[in-house]
């Protein structure tokens, strides 16, 4: 280096800079450079389950996959877009699931029926119980929803309803794999576009004001609260949507759909696919889910396996992957001279 | 009679338990998700200590003590250090190096029923007509005697007034020359070595198990956020509630209520008085 | 159908080639996969994956399983389902339980799930594979084999070998018949665990009790974790109870007794207790867990002598694993895979059907007694005689060892009294 002082700069590639405004239809590069990631990202989703007919487990893992996606989706959106750190993704889970179990076991609702509406139903309940906290900040609102899964594995236990430690077996599955693999891909991908949409509007544009600043919103004469009440409202209908479809592909609802991992998970893989743009949320889950099977042969181990890499990420690479390749693919560094 | 007893040691048991998260958090601003793992980690090397290396009980306590604050040392300087100030990632990476540790430690041979640490003295004593044994004493005493030593510390020497300023003014605290990075170092290892001093009290109680952690971490957060987060008179306080709640609820309506009173009892405390009963945070930055 | 056809065509040919190359054994046919989806991280897992294993190894060692003309080995193909552990869906579990079937392509189910929660989730999906499983470890709730009677068509792929709730808490009964008879006691202190089986166990044992014309003075519950039982204990000293019934699997459980032992309670401790079974818990204790009695749920699962067999198992999982059988779930998840060899060479075929009618009418002398399963809800058969049923096991610590004292006809010792309650 010698006395030569050079820094990395980083400029938009031309095509990047090109694609923004009204000629990103102009020609057939444009448009393919724009909707280029967007598609690899559906066509590879559609095609993961014909491409896994030969590892019938796989496909289930995949099943999974997207439950933690949605997850992670509800999480990111929340988080980097509302403001609001809720820890307590199992609570989604949790009343979907349970839900769905009574919709489906008691009140005979196929599953057509009974997954949605557990998840409208469990979505009017978690926001209900979260409504009060709404207007806590930070780490206070964090640790209400973390105790909150808590406190529903509790009461059910104490008080020895909806199946009490043993759960409630006997729910209908889906006809057939194909279908049970592609409802929930289509919802996932249905849910990652349509949010993003909802973001670039209006309504989102004013979510992220109540994030960056809550009291110049108010200012404005909109209602803080209600705004928050809405994001939530959205995200634990994500959420609780996955819980249903959980509690229906293992025909079963009980007490660990509360558990730590369905929070826990979710929240390593915004960390590490980068959270803000909810695709990182789905890249995450695509590398923590492979990643946590094919260490299961480790047993408990492999929960510290994937702890490190959640510090490392959050350590030494915060801003997660996503982020990273999205910087790579529109713009080029080069160096300078100082 | 009982209940005034056993209220009381279940309280010291809890406020010891939650010294070191509220210690951490009061002066650093920091929430030390890995506060549980660090107890049980301690109560696994002191046993290590007893039973593999022939150590004496008493070297033995010295070496768990001495290695954990030096772990929770590492922890910050390794991790936290790069992160302070973003709220969410500390809690996000303290929990996961805590899971991490307890995970690991279960991974490593720590499971079963087998591992337990000898009570410092065997015994029994009958306190008005109840038996408690010594054991329980000395959790009472050393408990009261730790915290009056914290406040000597915090009142009375040079790093314990330092701590006392950047928990009241950070800012302030640097421009007049104090070390905030290197102090919160400080405050990070003392934590872990309350925490650690805590379970060599407590653990001769019951046994070693990794679940412990978790507990241990749970029953942290409550008396620090009933008490309000960083406040130590808050956390006293927190304790005899809960500690006698619990107890109260074991008498007249059954055990099985407890966790669900002290999972309530957090719950409405942050929707009531999100500062805690002590709370120094004015109510205005965490509610809009 | 085809492949079937097609398998014998294949094996005929072994067989053949087999005919002319000496030296060649069961090795080389394909061996038949047990699955076991187990709880390593706990004593009711690592045991019954160490007695399945020995099992496995003992039949391999012998030439395999006959199915039809050709000798086959088991292989076992063990997964931790992480199912005790707190925090974890149940939904892992049963990816784990799919993943022996679907990738490992698992012949049979042996062991768990562990947790009650997750057994009987299973049970959906063990009919939707339609995949033949031994339960042998963990789960006590009646509902179990409760689920396969009431509903036999989808559930009837579920076996249990191991013991229940409702047998147990009969046999404590009677053996607290015997102690009442010797000692004069009538009052008796309850407390168990915040689990479901615990809590049935408890209300069975209260009810069972009153109606045999003991004082129920009181029942208490525990979460899971509980550290200070001393309330409970001293309340229990107040009101001069004679027995302190137990019902409890977790760890804390030995806190439960070293309070106890301190307090030299006049009370006779006695129950389900997961943390004393193994042979660890005298020095867990520190010997402070003396004259506890613990039921062992099977046989076999402490040194003993209930059949010929008994003591031979019990030698060779001391050879095998450097230590005595430790508790629940040793000696059944053994037996269940013995139990299954016998099912299929009858049966002569690995298919789920036939193996399900030759299990119906398996009839062994085993480890713990005649094993035979009830036709209609595939639990196994209980008795107090070793020669008509499966027996359980009790036993009491005395001096750092566990001694049989029940039932009357393979016991070993007598129950005796702490030397405070003299």
């Amino acid at each position: 280096m010698n006395g030569a002082q050079r820094r990395k700069e980083r400029i938009d590639r031309g095509i990047k800079v090109r694609s923004d405004g009204i000629y990103a239809v102009s020609s057939l590069r444009e448009m393919a450079y724009l909707a280029g990631p967007r598609v690899v990202l559906i066509a590879g989703m559609l095609l993961l389950p014909l491409a896994l007919e030969a590892a019938p487990y796989w496909k289930r893992v995949v099943n999974i996959l997207c439950v933690y996606g949605l997850l992670a989706i509800s999480f990111d959106f929340l988080a980097n877009r509302v403001g609001l750190v809720c820890l307590g993704g199992s609570m989604f889970i949790g009343l979907g699931g349970y839900f769905a179990a009574i919709f489906n076991v008691h009140l005979h609702l196929p599953v057509y029926l009974s997954i949605p509406a557990a998840a409208v139903a469990g979505a009017a309940v978690s926001t209900a119980m979260i409504l009060p906290c709404l207007s806590l900040r930070g780490v206070y609102f964090a640790i209400v929803t973390l105790m909150y899964p808590l406190l529903f594995t509790r009461l059910i236990e104490a008080f020895d309803v909806l199946g009490g430690t043993n759960g409630i077996t006997g729910l209908d599955s889906f006809p057939s794999p194909h279908v049970e693999n592609y409802a929930i891909i289509a919802v996932l991908l249905a849910v990652l576009f349509g949010l993003r949409r909802l973001l670039a509007e209006d309504i989102g544009l004013v979510m992220h004001a109540v994030k960056d600043n809550d009291q110049s919103v108010r200012a404005s004469g909109i209602d803080v609260t209600r705004i928050k009440a809405l994001a939530v409202f959205i995200a634990s209908l994500v959420g609780c949507f996955g819980g249903a479809y959980l509690a229906h592909i293992y025909m079963w609802a009980g007490l660990s759909l509360f558990a730590l991992d369905f929070s826990i998970i979710p929240i390593a893989a915004v960390t590490i696919g980068g959270g803000g743009g909810l695709f990182g949320a789905v890249v995450g889950c695509l590398i923590l889910v492979p990643l946590s099977e094919f260490l299961r042969v480790f047993g408990t181990f492999r929960i510290v396996i994937y702890c490190a890499v959640l510090v490392g990420f959050i350590v030494f690479r915060s801003e997660g992957i996503m982020t990273y390749c999205t910087r790579k693919y529109e713009q080029f560094e080069r160096w300078v001279e100082v | 009679m009982d209940i005034l007893v056993y209220g009381a040691i279940n309280s010291a048991t809890l406020s010891l338990m939650a010294l070191g998260f509220t210690l951490v958090y009061s002066i650093s601003r920091l929430p030390n998700f890995a506060h549980g793992a660090l107890y049980v980690t301690t109560g696994y090397i002191v046993w290590l200590g007893v039973n593999a290396l022939g150590l004496g009980y008493l070297p033995a306590i010295a070496v768990g003590i001495a290695a954990t604050a030096v772990i929770g040392g590492l922890i910050y300087r390794l991790f936290i250090l790069r992160i302070r100030g973003m709220e969410i990632s500390e809690i996000i990476a303290t929990y996961a190096v805590g899971l991490a540790v307890i995970e690991g430690l279960r991974w490593g041979g720590l499971r079963g029923s087998t591992f337990t640490l000898p009570s410092f003295l065997a015994g029994t004593v009958d306190v008005g007509g109840i038996v408690v044994d010594y054991q329980r004493i000395f959790v009472l005493v050393l408990g009261a005697a730790v915290f009056a030593g914290l406040n000597l510390f915090v009142r009375h020497t040079k790093t314990g007034l330092a701590l006392k300023a950047i928990a009241q003014d950070e800012r302030a605290a640097m421009m007049l020359g104090i070390d905030s990075d290197g102090k919160a170092l400080v405050s990070f290892a003392v934590g872990a070595g309350l925490s650690a001093f805590a379970a060599v009290l407590i653990l001769p109680l019951g046994n070693i198990v990794v679940e412990t952690g978790y507990n241990v971490l749970l029953y942290s957060i409550a008396v620090s956020i009933i008490g309000g987060l960083g406040s130590f008179g808050g956390a006293i306080l927190a304790s005899l509630i809960i500690g006698f709640a619990q107890v109260l609820t074991e008498v007249f309506l059954s055990a099985h209520y407890q966790m669900v009173i002290s999972l309530l009892a957090i719950i409405v405390t942050l929707l009531v008085r999100p500062s805690g009963i002590f709370g120094k945070q004015k109510e205005l930055d965490d509610r809009v | 159908m085809k492949k079937t056809v097609r398998g014998t065509g294949w094996c005929l040919l072994l067989l053949a080639f087999v005919a002319f190359l000496p030296g060649v054994g069961a090795a080389a046919e394909k061996p038949i996969v047990i699955g076991a989806p187990l709880a390593t991280a706990f004593l009711y897992g690592w045991d019954a994956e160490r007695g399945i294993r020995l099992a496995i190894e003992e039949i391999n060692a012998a030439g395999g399983v006959k199915v039809g003309s050709v000798k086959r080995p088991f292989q076992a193909e063990v997964i931790d389902t992480r199912d005790l552990e707190p925090g974890v869906p149940v939904s892992e579990a049963l990816l784990g339980v799919e993943k022996l079937i679907l990738e490992k392509k698992a012949d049979f189910i042996v062991g768990g799930p562990v947790r009650s929660e997750a057994a009987l989730a299973a049970m959906d999906l063990l009919n939707k594979y339609k995949k033949v499983s031994i339960l042998t470890t963990g789960v006590l709730t009646p509902a179990y084999h409760k689920k396969v009677a009431d509903n036999y068509d989808k559930y009837k792929y579920c076996f249990r070998i191991s013991s229940h709730v409702g047998v147990m808490a009969n046999e404590f009964i009677t053996l607290l018949g015997d102690v009442k008879k010797g000692h004069g006691f009538n009052k008796v202190y309850i407390m168990v665990q915040d689990v479901e089986h615990a809590r049935k166990g408890g209300e069975v044992m209260k009810k069972m009790m009153a109606d045999k014309g003991w004082e129920v003075v009181d029942m208490k519950i525990y979460p899971t974790g509980t550290t200070d039982y001393s309330v409970g204990l001293s309340d229990a000293s107040k009101r001069k109870a004679d027995i302190l019934f137990l019902w409890m699997d977790m760890p804390e459980s030995s806190i439960l007794l070293k309070q106890w032992s301190s307090m030299k309670m006049k009370a006779l401790p006695m129950g389900f207790v997961n943390a004393a079974e193994q042979p660890g818990f005298w020095k867990a204790t520190e010997g402070k867990g003396e004259f506890l009695i613990v039921n062992l749920v099977n046989g076999g699962n402490a040194p003993a002598k209930i059949t010929p067999w008994t003591m031979k198992f019990a030698d060779a999982y001391k050879k095998r694993w450097g230590l005595e059988p430790e508790g629940y779930g040793t000696s059944s998840s053994y037996m269940a895979v013995y139990v299954l060899k016998e099912a299929i060479e009858k049966a002569g075929t690995v298919e789920s059907g036939a193996v399900i009618a030759a299990l119906e009418n398996v009839n062994v002398m085993g480890v713990y007694g005649r094993i035979a399963f009830d036709k209609k809800s595939h639990q196994v058969i209980p008795s107090l005689d070793p020669e008509q049923g499966a027996v359980t096991s009790i036993v009491q610590w005395q001096k750092g060892r566990r001694v049989q004292v029940f039932p009357p006809k393979t016991a070993e010792g007598k129950i005796l009294l702490p030397p405070w309650m003299k």
